[in-house]
């Protein structure tokens, strides 16, 4: 009886065990998610809600809509949306294009493909900061080698740092230089899914390799296309770090105000800080990457279908 | 070891997997846990090496109730489908490793491990990673590994699947070889009645979750307890046609007339089923009011299989090799009685 | 057919031209910049520009890290980067363990959850984690740069997706012999899982090396801060030369040149199978 019971007891203690040791597991990990991702999410979205919000006394005058009737009307982040936006449309499409036709170029066999790999990748690894600088030197006005570039082809030269006309542009194609690595990688990966099989049947059938690359490649690579769209859609839409090096903060005349540029302004130049319309700000650019990444989920399901 | 397995039952959700099983495996033998797939067969595997927990019933391992126990104090060795060998570890490494985890020492567990390599015959692949291996030699490391501990009951999960036509015939003449020289109780899950019927001393077939009979497999073969264990067991299958018993006699659904003895025992105007091996079945060229056509042979080596038509019924029928009938022949047909079975339709239990 | 073959190559020709141009546009800010290094103050406000530094001499560097202490930030930099490193992949490791392999309540909803998580940017819950730091009394110390890092979602998910790909049977085989979940972890799922380990370690080096935003918050005193952000500094603080800027550049970039040039193929895997920019 009593051996019966001591064997019941160890039993249900190494159920217990059992149970409680996932969770053991999953503690560390938790701990920092739940301090520094959960917990400021639920946070900024109360914050997004208190109107006067002081940061330092936590007192605020009262819930509502308060913030984001504010920086709805503010001209900053109107102009802070509107560049964000325009950013993604000019970044997105020139990108993938370009990506697309060399992630098919890079997918053939050529020699020193490595090589090639290395030049067109390398800038993915490399700090924003740094990089942007050298960009900086390349778009100077009286010495830079862009304008030298732009007289040898019979061009004036183009203030891109100073003149507020010339420093989105100027933004925009670093933007793109600094996005091709990632995404022709993808492409690239996606490119190398496709069963060789297509082209060898192509082939047979007479096509040549303009027709292959739109009755083929195009069409199959299709899904991946969308995923990268998708998400550098996103990754653009969060621009910020480039600001720094190229123009020191927002451009000339504060004209290139970002989304996220914007929160940052809103709580950490501004004195004193307005974290309410920071996080506002917030919430809105949590919204639009939201809806993104159900279209991408979305597509994700379809295609897997 | 003796096994003895009472009432177990597993259920998942709605679904019950394994109903009210209830055996004996006698100690020191080779057991084959046979049925068609999602019979529930790995299921029973899976609770016995206690991967699984039970619903409802008890394992006793000889006199010890082994229910509760927790896979690693049942003292098991367990081979998988797939092997289940570490890729980054050596042979050594892998058959080593349960000792590993016992914390024996390293010249010791190695010692071990070489003279359990030997007795798979690997111990010249001692060194190599499970990716050079065929998949024969993974096998042979895969049971060298379970058995390194000197367990009280050796599984194997359908440890043959997995390879082509040839090694299975070697490698499964090898688990018995290996089996006779451990003496160790083994239970392996097939759902290839050829592979259970070769090697293995009883054959516990499983059907639906339901255990139908437990038997030798000559016995199995010779003597199934229902129409089930007759349809699975033998090559080409076993030829079925429905009929009715009138004035003790068997009139089978076509209207013909069969004298049997055996139809003798069956209630008068009973619903049977009548079984016939290919085997127990004789042809022979009696023009005289044949009822039958050869529809077509296939020569298959020592015997001939030969289709014959009666009427709209077709059965499969072996004949010895020197007799020669053509295609299109008449020819008569008669039953032996080994290889013929009654079965109920409606509970599927033989009849005689 | 000779003309099939003369238009084949004239093709290929193409291809290697528009290859060959797309790479020196890809590579040149990097060889501007390392060659900007180099030059004089003179060399480099000429224009037509000098393509080629009349010496490569080391002064710019030397007059950089006289100006700013660019070996402290260094060495800021390597210890944020491996204690973040360290950190994120032990709890990566526990955490694809557990939800990979173990069994506890709830354990699914628990994973969505954190799959929705995973779209939060870092640009919006910068705002509290700031105030959190301050909270903790960490702000503006080297533990400031590293506590928000420990844990990845992101890699958590690369992770338990190669865990998963990781038979159960070896899990069972190593239970029935008596193996411990934790042994089991380290003994098995680890050394196997090497490849993938490396692949989310590059990642992560790289994306810490490279840190911007927060470093710029999390810390005030110069004496703390890392590469980037003590560069961006030095540029917008002391209005630096531009071959001072350059020289300063280079120092943060070669490390990440060098890595790259080594762990190539292991990075490029990483970022198509993790779909998301590093």
């Amino acid at each position: 009886m009593s051996t019966q019971e001591r064997k019941k007891s160890a039993f249900s203690l190494t159920v217990m065990r059992i149970k409680a040791e996932p969770f053991l597991y999953l503690a560390p990990f938790a701990l920092g998610i739940l301090v520094f991702t959960l917990y400021p999410i639920i946070n900024v979205f109360l914050m997004s809600f208190k109107e006067n919000f002081n940061y330092i006394t936590k007192e605020f005058s009262g819930w509502g809509l308060g913030n984001y009737q504010y920086i709805l009307k503010d001209p900053y982040f109107i102009q802070a949306f509107k560049n964000t936006f325009f950013y993604v449309f000019i970044v997105i499409p020139i990108s993938t294009c370009l990506s697309v036709v060399i992630a098919t170029l890079l997918n053939q066999k050529i020699k020193f493909s490595g090589l090639f790999q290395t030049a067109y990748f390398l800038p993915m690894v490399t700090s924003t900061i740094a990089v942007g600088l050298a960009w900086k030197f390349m778009f100077n006005y009286r010495s830079g080698v862009i304008n030298y570039l732009l007289n040898c082809f019979g061009f004036e030269s183009l203030n891109w740092l100073q003149v507020t006309t010339y420093n989105f542009p100027a933004l925009c194609i670093y933007g793109i230089w600094a996005i091709l690595p990632f995404t022709i990688i993808l492409l690239l990966s996606g490119l190398q899914n496709i069963d060789p099989m297509y082209y060898t049947a192509a082939k047979v059938d007479g096509a040549g390799p303009i027709k292959s690359f739109f009755r083929i490649t195009i069409p199959l690579l299709m899904p991946t296309i969308f995923l990268v769209l998708i998400i550098n859609t996103i990754s653009t839409f969060k621009v910020f770090n480039e600001l720094f090096p190229l123009f020191n903060g927002p451009g000339v005349s504060n004209n290139l105000f970002t989304v996220v540029y914007y929160i940052y302004y809103q709580f950490r130049v501004k004195m004193p800080s307005k974290y309410g319309y920071a996080a506002a700000a917030a919430v809105v650019l949590f919204l639009v990457i939201f809806v993104f990444t159900m279209i991408q989920r979305w597509i994700e399901k379809k295609t897997k279908d | 070891m003796k096994i003895t397995i009472q009432h177990l039952t597993k259920r998942f959700g709605a679904t019950t997997a394994v109903n009210d099983f209830s055996a004996e495996i006698q100690s020191g033998e080779l057991i084959a846990l046979l049925g068609p797939s999602g019979c529930g067969k790995s299921t029973m595997l899976n609770m016995i090496s206690g991967i699984l927990p039970v619903t409802e019933g008890k394992i006793f391992f000889d006199e010890e109730d082994v229910t509760d126990l927790s896979p690693e104090k049942r003292g098991i060795g367990l081979v998988f489908q797939n092997y289940a060998l570490y890729p980054h570890m050596t042979v050594l490494e892998n058959i080593a490793f349960p000792l590993e985890i016992k914390k024996v020492k390293r010249a010791e567990r190695e010692a071990k491990a070489k003279e359990m390599a030997k007795l798979v015959h690997v111990d010249m692949l001692l060194d190599r990673k499970p990716k050079q291996l065929s998949g024969g030699q993974q096998q042979r490391v895969a049971i060298a590994r379970a058995l390194i501990k000197n367990p009280r009951v050796l599984l194997l999960d359908e440890p043959l699947s997995n390879l082509d036509a040839r090694l299975r015939i070697e490698m499964r003449e090898e688990i018995r070889r290996i089996q006779t020289e451990t003496k160790v109780t083994t239970i392996f899950v097939t759902h290839d009645q050829e592979e259970a019927m070769s090697i293995s001393d009883h054959i516990v077939l499983m059907k639906d979750g339901f255990l139908q009979q437990v038997a030798q497999p000559q016995q199995l073969y010779d003597e199934p307890v229902n129409c089930f264990v007759a349809d699975f067991l033998g090559n080409p299958p076993i030829n079925k046609t429905h009929g009715v018993i009138q004035n003790g006699q068997l009139v089978l659904d076509g209207g013909c007339c069969v004298t049997l003895d055996k139809a003798a025992i069956c209630k008068e105007g009973q619903k049977v089923t009548l079984s016939m091996r290919a085997e127990a079945i004789t042809v022979d060229e009696n023009e005289k009011n044949a009822k039958g056509i050869i529809e077509e042979t296939y020569v298959m080596g020592k015997e001939v299989l030969a289709y014959v038509l009666l009427g709209d019924y077709k059965v499969r029928a072996y004949i010895p090799a020197e007799k020669e009938f053509t295609k299109g022949q008449k020819v008569n047909i008669g039953l032996k009685k080994r290889g013929v079975f009654l079965f109920d339709d409606e509970t599927g239990e033989r009849l005689a | 057919m000779k003309k099939a073959i003369h238009h084949f190559s004239f093709g290929k020709l193409m291809v290697y031209l528009f290859l060959i141009l797309g790479g020196i546009i890809m590579i040149f800010p990097f060889y501007w910049m390392i060659t900007g290094a180099f030059k004089t103050t003179l060399e480099i406000q000429m224009f037509p520009p000098r393509w080629w530094p009349a010496s490569f001499s080391l002064d710019n560097f030397k007059e950089a890290m006289r100006m700013a202490p660019f070996g402290i930030y260094f060495i800021n930099s390597v210890i944020a980067m491996v204690s973040c490193v360290t950190l994120c992949t032990l709890t990566t490791i526990l955490g694809s363990f557990a939800f990979s392999k173990l069994n506890f309540p709830g354990k699914h909803i628990l994973f969505g959850l954190l799959l929705g998580l995973m779209m939060v940017p870092f640009e919006m819950i910068v705002i509290t984690n700031y105030r959190t730091v301050i909270d903790l009394g960490v702000y503006n110390t080297t533990l400031a740069l590293i506590i928000p890092f420990t844990s990845s979602i992101f890699y958590m998910y690369i992770l338990k997706g190669f865990f998963d790909s990781i038979p159960d049977s070896l899990y069972q085989a190593a239970r029935v012999d008596g193996c411990s979940n934790w042994k089991y972890l380290w003994r098995v799922m680890v050394p196997i899982a090497r490849p993938s380990l490396v692949t989310i370690i590059l990642l992560n080096a790289i994306s810490c090396w490279n840190s911007f935003l927060w470093p710029m918050l999390a810390v005030v005193n110069r004496e703390l801060r890392t590469l980037p952000f003590g560069l961006y500094a030095f540029v917008s603080e002391g209005g630096a030369k531009t071959e001072l800027m350059m020289a300063a550049s280079t120092i943060i970039i070669i490390p990440m040149i060098i890595l790259f040039l080594f762990a190539r193929k292991q990075i490029v895997n990483g970022v198509a199978r993790g779909g998301i920019k590093g």
